[in-house]
């Protein structure tokens, strides 16, 4: 595809996609309570490429996995466009996994046994509107490799199987955790182009979530995480490409 | 306190809670069965034991039609004779209020004064016949409990011919009566058969046999061999109308016995080796699941040095934990059952006190046998984890290498959809554990068919037995054998619908030194009562000369068709003559000869008579005819088919129900077991992919398609095999049980199969439902965390 053919959102007016307010989630009870998020507010924004930083515990998969309708908080707000993701069913989240969210995870959990290909495959038959596996897989440059298996792939193939997989059903939102961690830098930065391509052409809302600062640089916005709380944030000027980073 | 790796091997046990018990129930099965039918065994044979030398019992027996009483001496000279014994044995007819059919039995007489020597029998209520007294009875308590008869109440006996009316002074036990029946006869009818002892006197003047004996018991001296005495002792009585002495092992009672523990030996090994093996079959899988999910576990361990026989042995300890609990409850339920199938024999066997006795060697087996199945079903699955080096086993499992399924290679990929590819190339990548899991499942599929077969045999051999052989509706024995001329005197009675005469004799049949002794029966030309039928259930019509045997008799004596027999009469003249083996008949109990009518009576030489005749009965008029039949004294026994039908249904019918019941609940358990077992295996290894399957967006049902389609593809395999090899087992089992005494058909019923089909796929649906249910609550973000 053609990079210019869509333009950048370099700059993020869009409409709020997650309405965040007070959200609050609590494991445990009485002294072995955990408050892993402790009442955050935030608003992410259409086609924003965000980069969610901090320490160990400081609750970012937490909110990770409430933004991505795997889990349900202990209170607060978290709406989804015009959809209270508080008080939905089970069925309601699948659903809205099923046709607004992509994820792609630290490990890939690609499933062994179905080739790249039918790993996407697997997504497309049930999406609404999806590209072809062959589209998805050309968009993170593992065309000439459709046909292995996750055993035969390198762990960056594989990540980019997992990213292709997470696009091909052209979601609203990618919801990335840690999706270079088990990489090497090299790697990593193929990984990461993939991404940022995904969220230049598709206009696709992509959270990351990582240790790794020098990433912060090619997001639009930056948000800083400690103790279940957003520290603080601040928006780059520009995007830097993947290709330049190094760490 | 407990060591550190223990504790880990206590909370391992409780994650995998649901499967280790799948085991130890699998284990209890088998281990059960083993103790119980072992013990049961034991309690048979030792409770026999005990019966036998406290009561004396004799060890060669004989019948013969008088002889006098001062023989004794010259018995007793017989080299290896140590002990012997004269009494009477005679037939009577009963007059029972309330019971419309004549019932008979034997009497047996015992010494006016003191008690036997052999035989002697067992006082279970009441009290012992009054020295020198006259009108006294003991009774059996087999036919005591049938006919609610209790000690001071009266009996009407006819004996030979005349009526007299005894007080019941108690009721006794015999060892040579353990099990009690109508000579001949498969089935026990305790209601309208019974065995009465009175003093020698009474039965001696009424039958006029003073000072003469027809029956006698004697034991042999340490160390002598029962075969020159039996040869000693047929000369000596040959003049005396001997009937030919037989050892312990041709005694009837004693062969039911020995039956009966020869089928329970059968079941004791081959049941619960199926068994055993399904659970080392489970123990395998369970522990290989566990062991893959502690890969990294072991690694560490070994890289802090454990060494591998360390690591063997704390896997093995969670073996031993499986063992332990299945042992305890294979214990608990082989004595329970034990208990209740004690009760069951009771209904046959007739011993002063029949207890279930724990066989402590059986519990020892179980406990090495169990022991030794799961250790086999541990080392191979612990060997390869002990032996992987610390480094690599630390990093986690690289993916498994998949590849295109069989059924794609061939080029059919388009028609599969995508849980149906990952269910088939997951399933070819771990062949092995396939394969477990479809012997497991084809074995449990196996135990389904054995107990509803035996079932459908039991049915078959009463069909075969009433409706095919034997038409009548009544037999009726006659006191000795008589003029054909009571043959119409029968036939006028009020509701004969048809009647045809019998004969009976006793002989003996010799094949190239082999020899068996039974009751040779009569055939009619052209009758519609008994007849001898073949293997395909034809009639076979009684030729003019020549013998007819049942297969099983031929086969015994290694006779084919065409071969000349001896048959050597023990009554009339005992003749002794060659016949031509012209047939074999099928039949399912006991051993049976037959002749034609005339045939059989030319080689007597007694001319024309019957022992017995046939009634096909108008049954609206039944009570008339018995009422009838009361008033003739020759008529000794009568066998009412409808009795006999209603009397196998109370016990042995009733009998072999708990014992197909058993062993059905334990298939069910198997079946259960195994497949549940399988599934929970399936859900914990790939919890991950399953899991990452419902985050990327796939509903409950979608997800749960990919396990059920692997349950279904291995119970569509494993059925079929199961099925075949029931089919195998049961036919081994079947051709194992096929006793002088009893054989069973092998039956095969759509019933038999479409059951254990239905059974596997109401496991495998609740099975599946369960998983599903499991996969319900899976922690997505759990499984998503790192690889296990």
């Amino acid at each position: 595809m053609n990079p210019s053919a869509s333009s950048p959102p370099s700059d993020v007016t869009a409409t709020s996609v997650f309405h965040v307010r007070g959200l609050t989630k609590i494991y445990g009870e009485g002294t072995a309570e955990v408050r892993a998020l402790d009442g955050v507010d935030l608003d992410l924004n259409a086609g924003e490429f965000v980069v969610l930083l901090g320490p160990s515990g400081s609750g970012k998969t937490t909110l990770l996995n409430q933004l991505g309708g795997l889990d349900l908080p202990t209170t607060g707000e978290l709406r989804y466009r015009e959809t209270d993701l508080t008080h939905a069913t089970q069925d309601q989240l699948t659903r809205y996994r099923r046709d607004s969210v992509g994820f792609i995870f630290q490990f890939y959990n690609l499933i062994p046994s179905l080739t790249a290909r039918e790993n996407v495959g697997l997504i497309t038959e049930i999406a609404r509107d999806p590209m072809t596996p062959e589209e998805a897989l050309a968009m993170v440059g593992l065309t000439a490799r459709m046909d292995h298996f996750p055993a035969q792939l390198s762990g960056g193939e594989q990540q980019r199987v997992a990213i292709a997989r997470a696009i091909a059903k052209r979601p609203e939102v990618l919801l990335c955790d840690e999706p270079t961690g088990a990489l090497d830098v090299r790697t990593g930065i193929v990984v990461l182009e993939a991404l940022e391509r995904a969220n230049r052409q598709l206009g696709t809302l992509t959270v990351v979530i990582t240790h790794n600062a020098v990433m912060a640089d090619m997001a639009d916005r930056v948000i800083h995480f400690s103790d279940g709380r957003v520290h603080q944030e601040h928006r780059n000027a520009t995007r830097v490409p993947p290709a330049t980073l190094r760490w | 306190m407990l060591p550190y790796l223990d504790r880990k091997l206590f909370r391992d046990l409780r994650r995998l809670a649901g499967q280790a018990a799948a085991v130890s129930l699998v284990m209890a099965c088998g281990l059960a069965m083993l103790i119980m039918a072992r013990s049961l065994i034991y309690s048979l044979e030792s409770t026999r034991a005990e019966y036998y030398q406290t009561n004396h019992f004799a060890e060669v027996f004989d019948a013969l039609k008088r002889a006098p009483n001062y023989l004794i001496d010259r018995i007793r000279e017989i080299p290896g004779v140590a002990a012997a014994q004269t009494d009477l044995s005679v037939p009577v007819t009963l007059d029972l209020p309330g019971i419309s059919e004549p019932s008979s039995g034997l009497v047996r007489s015992l010494p006016d004064f003191g008690e036997p020597e052999l035989n002697r029998l067992f006082l279970r209520r009441g009290s012992w016949l009054p020295p020198g007294s006259r009108g006294n009875i003991l009774v059996s308590e087999a036919f005591a409990k049938a006919n609610s008869l209790n000690p001071g109440d009266p009996l009407t006996v006819l004996l030979n011919g005349r009526r007299q009316t005894f007080r019941i002074s108690g009721i006794v036990l015999s060892p040579e009566y353990i099990f009690e029946s109508r000579p001949g006869a498969a089935l026990p009818d305790n209601r309208t058969f019974g065995i009465f002892w009175m003093p020698y006197k009474e039965v001696a003047t009424a039958w006029d046999l003073y000072g003469a004996f027809n029956h006698l018991s004697l034991t042999l001296a340490p160390g002598a061999n029962e075969r020159p005495v039996i040869a000693a002792l047929d000369r000596l009585l040959l003049p005396y109308g001997g009937l030919g002495s037989f050892g312990r092992k041709d005694h009837p009672s004693h062969i039911r016995v020995s039956d009966e523990i020869r089928v329970l030996t059968l079941l004791s090994i081959g049941f619960p080796t199926v068994f055993l093996g399904v659970a080392a079959f489970m123990t395998n899988a369970v522990l290989s699941r566990l062991l893959s999910l502690q890969r990294e576990q072991i690694a560490i361990l070994k890289a802090f040095g454990f060494t591998n026989r360390q690591i063997v042995f704390h896997y093995l300890k969670f073996a031993f934990v499986m063992v332990t609990a299945g042992l305890l409850a294979g214990l608990i339920g082989g004595i329970a059952l034990g208990h209740k199938l004690v009760i069951m024999y009771e209904l046959f066997f007739r011993f002063p006190n029949l207890h279930f006795r724990l066989d402590p060697v059986a519990v020892a087996i179980a406990l090495t046998v169990g022991l030794s199945v799961i250790t086999l079903g541990v080392i191979s699955a612990v060997r390869k984890a002990a032996n992987l080096p610390p480094a690599d086993a630390m990093r986690p499992e690289p993916p498994a290498n998949f590849r295109p399924s069989f059924i794609e290679r061939l080029g059919l990929k388009q028609l599969l959809s995508h849980s149906f590819r990952i269910a088939m190339r997951n399933l070819e990548r771990r062949p092995m554990q396939a394969v477990f899991t479809v012997a497991g499942l084809a074995l449990a599929t196996a135990l389904l068919i054995l107990p509803n077969s035996f079932k459908a045999g039991i049915r078959e051999i009463l069909e075969f037995q009433w409706d095919v052989v034997q038409r009548q509706d009544i037999n009726l024995g006659l006191v000795e054998p008589s003029s054909a001329r009571i043959a119409n005197e029968l036939a006028q009675l009020p509701g004969v619908l048809s009647m045809e005469p019998a004969r009976t004799a006793a002989v003996r049949i010799h094949f190239q030194g082999r020899s068996r002794q039974i009751a040779m029966r009569s055939l009619l030309p052209g009758g519609r009562h008994s007849r001898a039928v073949d293997a395909r259930g034809h009639e076979i019509s009684p030729p003019d000369n020549g013998v007819i045997l049942s297969a099983k008799l031929a086969q015994v004596l290694g006779a084919k068709i065409g071969d000349t027999v001896i048959i050597e009469a023990l009554e009339g003249r005992r003749l002794v003559k060659p016949f031509t083996l012209v047939a074999t008949a099928e039949d399912f109990t006991g051993i049976a000869a037959y002749m034609e009518m005339h045939a059989i009576n030319r080689f007597l030489g007694e001319g024309d008579v019957i022992t017995g005749a046939s009634i096909g009965l108008d049954m609206s008029r039944r009570a008339e005819f018995l009422a009838a039949l009361k008033e003739i004294p020759r008529v000794s026994t009568v066998a009412i088919k409808e009795t006999m039908r209603q009397s196998f249904r109370q016990t042995t019918a009733a009998s072999m129900g708990l014992i197909q019941t058993i062993y059905l609940t334990f298939a069910v358990i198997v079946a259960f077991g195994v497949i549940y077992n399988n599934a929970r295996i399936s859900l914990a290894e790939r919890s991950r992919e399953l899991a990452t399957l419902r985050v990327i967006g796939m509903t409950r049902r979608e997800v749960g398609a990919v396990l059920v389609i692997e349950l279904v593809i291995l119970a569509c395999i494993a059925v079929p095999i199961g099925l075949l090899l029931g089919t195998g087992l049961t036919t081994i089992v079947v051709h194992s049980i096929n006793t002088e005494t009893i054989r069973l058909p092998l039956v095969f019923t759509t019933y038999t199969y479409s059951f254990a089909v239905v059974t596997v796929a109401i496991a495998s649906t609740l099975s599946a439902l369960f998983v599903l249910r499991q996969l319900n609550q899976i922690d997505l973000i759990a499984a998503l965390k790192a690889p296990e």
